[in-house]
């Protein structure tokens, strides 16, 4: 076994237990932490790939931007934290994730020494058997190949793909203004109604002391009109 | 061996990313807490980037298509928890819960 080996078999029990970890605990605050470990080991898993630049982008963006977004999140809704962690349907859930699952080993072919693309059903498609074949302008690596080795400048061509007009620019160009409309609607979502608040407030306190005044009357005794905001003996004459 | 990189075969990744989207799935499917769910959604798109760039790196590094659809997917996941965080603070606001059972104020 090769040190990457080892190095591949710790991360990936690391991210799966604290992948499990945080789907099954009551604590949100440390589901929420574990899953900053997970985000950690899925960026080991970019390392072992030799692609550093996700590795990056992975603890850049899922742990300094997301996880801090579901901690606020976390901490703003108060008194949640500690609530019943499954609903009624997490039995059928189990089941259907552990079906979904086996149909994706059985997807990868018989597992004994490598996967063979050719098995693959959609692969299979693209990879020829012998020589690299050039499927819609994609290298694809047939098996039995040995694996390229990435171009030294695969970062500038992942740029220049983004605005190559061939290439990805279109879709480049919705992700840009899907993230301008997210943050205008997340912050149009999320913002204070002060007014409206304060509105639902006053109508709440006037229909609990509505209810107490139709209490009292229930039990032969006169409410005290005087005593109750407006708008409360309207509702109750209302009821009736 | 075919199909190695740093003597680590292909399928151990697939086998990685396969394990935790079903561990996100379950997640997503069975948790009473609006913001859990979004936590097995999260773990749900990193397991397809794995996928990803796993396959990316092993049959197609030449190109660069599997490095720009991580990118998307890592944006759409953060605007995802920004809208999906947003919503479930707005809702808590109103009804003081974030239980997806509850929120069916939009039921006929």
């Amino acid at each position: 076994m090769t040190i990457h080996q080892v190095l591949f078999i710790v991360i990936a029990l690391a991210v799966l237990g604290s992948a499990i970890f945080v789907v099954t605990t009551g604590n949100l605050f440390r589901a929420a932490l574990m899953m900053i470990l997970t985000f950690f080991g899925v960026a080991g898993l970019f390392v072992l790939l030799d692609i550093g630049l996700f590795a990056v982008a992975q603890v850049l963006i899922y742990i300094g931007a997301i996880s801090i977004l579901v901690i606020f999140a976390v901490m703003l809704t108060r008194g949640m934290q500690g609530m019943v962690p499954r609903n009624s349907q997490a039995v059928a859930a189990a089941v259907v994730a552990g079906i979904i699952f086996f149909v994706l080993l059985l997807l990868f072919g018989p597992l004994r020494t490598t996967i063979d693309v050719a098995r693959w059903p959609v692969i299979s498609l693209f990879a020829g058997n012998t020589s690299p074949r050039d499927v819609g302008g994609i290298e694809w690596t047939p098996p039995g190949q040995p694996i390229p080795a990435m171009p030294e400048t695969y970062i500038a061509d992942f740029g220049r793909s983004l605005v190559d007009l061939n290439q990805y620019l279109l879709p480049f160009l919705l992700i840009a203004f899907l993230v301008d409309v997210v943050l205008a609607g997340a912050i149009f979502v999320a913002r204070q109604r002060r007014p409206a608040e304060v509105i639902e407030d006053r109508q709440r306190q006037a229909e609990e002391a509505a209810e107490e005044a139709e209490a009292m009357r229930r039990a032969g005794l006169t409410p005290d009109v005087a005593a109750l905001p407006e708008g409360a003996v309207a509702s109750t004459a209302e009821q009736h | 061996m075919q199909n190695l990189l740093n003597g680590i075969p292909l399928w151990w990744y697939l086998v990685v990313s396969a394990a935790l989207f079903c561990i996100g799935l379950y997640g997503a499917l069975a948790r009473k807490n609006a913001i859990a769910l979004l936590m097995g959604v999260e773990l749900m798109l990193n397991a397809a980037n794995i996928n990803l760039l796993a396959f990316w790196r092993y049959l197609a590094p030449a190109s660069s298509g599997g490095l720009a659809f991580a990118a998307f997917v890592l944006v759409i996941a953060a605007a995802e928890a920004a809208v999906g965080l947003a919503l479930i603070i707005s809702v808590y606001r109103v009804t003081r819960s974030i239980d997806p059972e509850k929120l069916d104020q939009m039921k006929l």
